[in-house]
């Protein structure tokens, strides 16, 4: 699995956004971080959660200069179909139906054929600043998510627990 | 095409799943009574001796396999009851583990992911009916699974009594020796036959001539292979005595 400071893959894939089927490239997202988390599969109980999630708060990432990106091993046109049932996805669905991509960033479960539920976060120059994985039978948290990316784009030392108005760490220094 | 009224197919398969206690119940009556007849004949002249000793086994051999298989069911029964509690703590805990897995098990089935999918998702408007599935699906337990100690005990001590009483019956009517326990050793042939075309009856098998000799020959098998052994390890009684 992919750890901070590691170049992250780059990717060119089909995928579901907005109702249609449509291509994504790392290469052309201009955003200052990206977001990008994998799960497991479409039309399964837990994924919902957390892509609806991401979905709820997609202003607010938006808002911190974030682009979001969802990756599984279902085809654009199952994730075309499971973005309708779950009531429209404002963010693209990334079709990884060999796990390429789950294995080129480490997260591939070769025993379930299905990319862990790994969450990645790239800087401006596209490396890794922030990756962590869970059991494929638990969510993650689409809020710690979020309060990490404000944090980083602070620039600044956080310490535990950190929010918006909390005070930063000594300046200075690398940690 | 025949209908099939649900509710009669469900009492059907509850008296099937007795079907195990009388056969077994019915061969070992049939096959423990004919041994011990022909053991007595060879050990004691008296016919009347015979016969009393045959109806005493008979009487111990009834009640201890009515006990056996009341205590076998209870033990089983109350093993997957806790184990079933169990699965249904953890699915009230974590029901979209449940939920996960009873999806993966309608796709191992044939289902499409998105049809699983559905399907899942309309059990779940109904607790039970989810939690009930789930135990079928994903872990092979289901109402019937659970056994019913009381019944099953009776039913085999009464098969027990029925398949004892074939070997019995022509061998107090009978008190032309030898041909008492020849009698009683065709009736024990002719019956173990019956059962296992019985069998093949209710398995709607075309070919139930074979169920019934293949039952026959696995059970006097099993009493040659005794009665060998039996021959076997005599010697060792006669140096120990």
């Amino acid at each position: 699995m992919l750890k901070p400071g590691d170049p992250a893959p780059p990717f060119d894939l089909e995928c579901a956004v907005d109702g249609r089927i449509a291509h994504s490239s790392l290469a052309k997202i201009s955003s200052e971080l990206v977001l990008i988390f994998f799960y497991p599969r479409d039309f399964s109980f837990i994924c919902p959660t957390e892509v609806t999630g991401f979905n709820n708060t997609l202003k607010e990432f938006t808002a911190e200069q974030t682009a979001v990106a969802g990756v599984s091993v279902d085809d654009a046109d199952s994730h075309l179909r499971w973005a309708r049932e779950l009531g429209g996805i404002g963010y693209p669905l990334l079709a990884d139906p060999n796990g390429s991509l789950a294995r080129a960033y480490g997260v591939f479960d070769e025993r379930h054929k299905v990319a862990l539920r790994a969450t990645f976060i790239l800087d401006r120059k596209r490396n890794v600043v922030f990756s962590s994985s869970c059991p494929l039978n638990v969510g993650r948290s689409v809020s710690e998510t979020l309060r990490i990316v404000r944090a980083l784009r602070t620039g600044q030392l956080c310490p535990a627990d950190w929010t918006p108005g909390v005070e930063f760490g000594p300046t200075g220094r690398d940690f | 095409m025949a209908s099939v009224d649900p509710a009669e197919k469900k009492r059907l398969f509850e008296r099937l799943s007795s079907v195990r206690e009388i056969v077994f119940g019915v061969q070992d009556g049939a096959l423990t009574t004919a041994g011990v007849l022909c053991g007595l004949s060879g050990a004691v002249s008296q016919h009347s001796q015979v016969a009393l000793a045959a109806l005493a086994s008979t009487a111990a051999g009834a009640l201890s396999m009515a006990a056996g298989a009341y205590l076998g069911t209870r033990a089983e029964t109350e093993v997957l009851r806790a184990e079933l509690a169990r699965v249904r703590v953890d699915a009230a805990a974590q029901p979209y583990t449940v939920q996960e897995g009873l999806l993966d098990e309608l796709c191992k089935e044939g289902l499409s992911r998105e049809a699983a999918y559905r399907v899942v998702r309309l059990l779940s408007a109904a607790p039970k009916a989810l939690a009930s599935t789930a135990e079928a699906k994903m872990f092979g337990l289901s109402g019937p699974t659970l056994g019913r100690p009381a019944l099953d005990g009776v039913v085999m001590g009464v098969a027990f009594l029925v398949g004892a009483l074939v070997p019995l019956l022509p061998y107090l009517l009978i008190t032309v020796p030898r041909y008492d326990l020849g009698g009683a050793l065709a009736a024990t042939a002719l019956t173990l036959f019956g059962v296992g075309y019985f069998e093949g009856w209710l398995a709607h098998r075309n070919d139930r001539w074979r169920s019934g000799v293949r039952f026959l020959a696995i059970a006097m098998s099993a009493a040659a292979v005794g009665y060998l052994i039996g021959l076997a390890i005599s010697p060792l009684g006669a140096t120990a005595g």
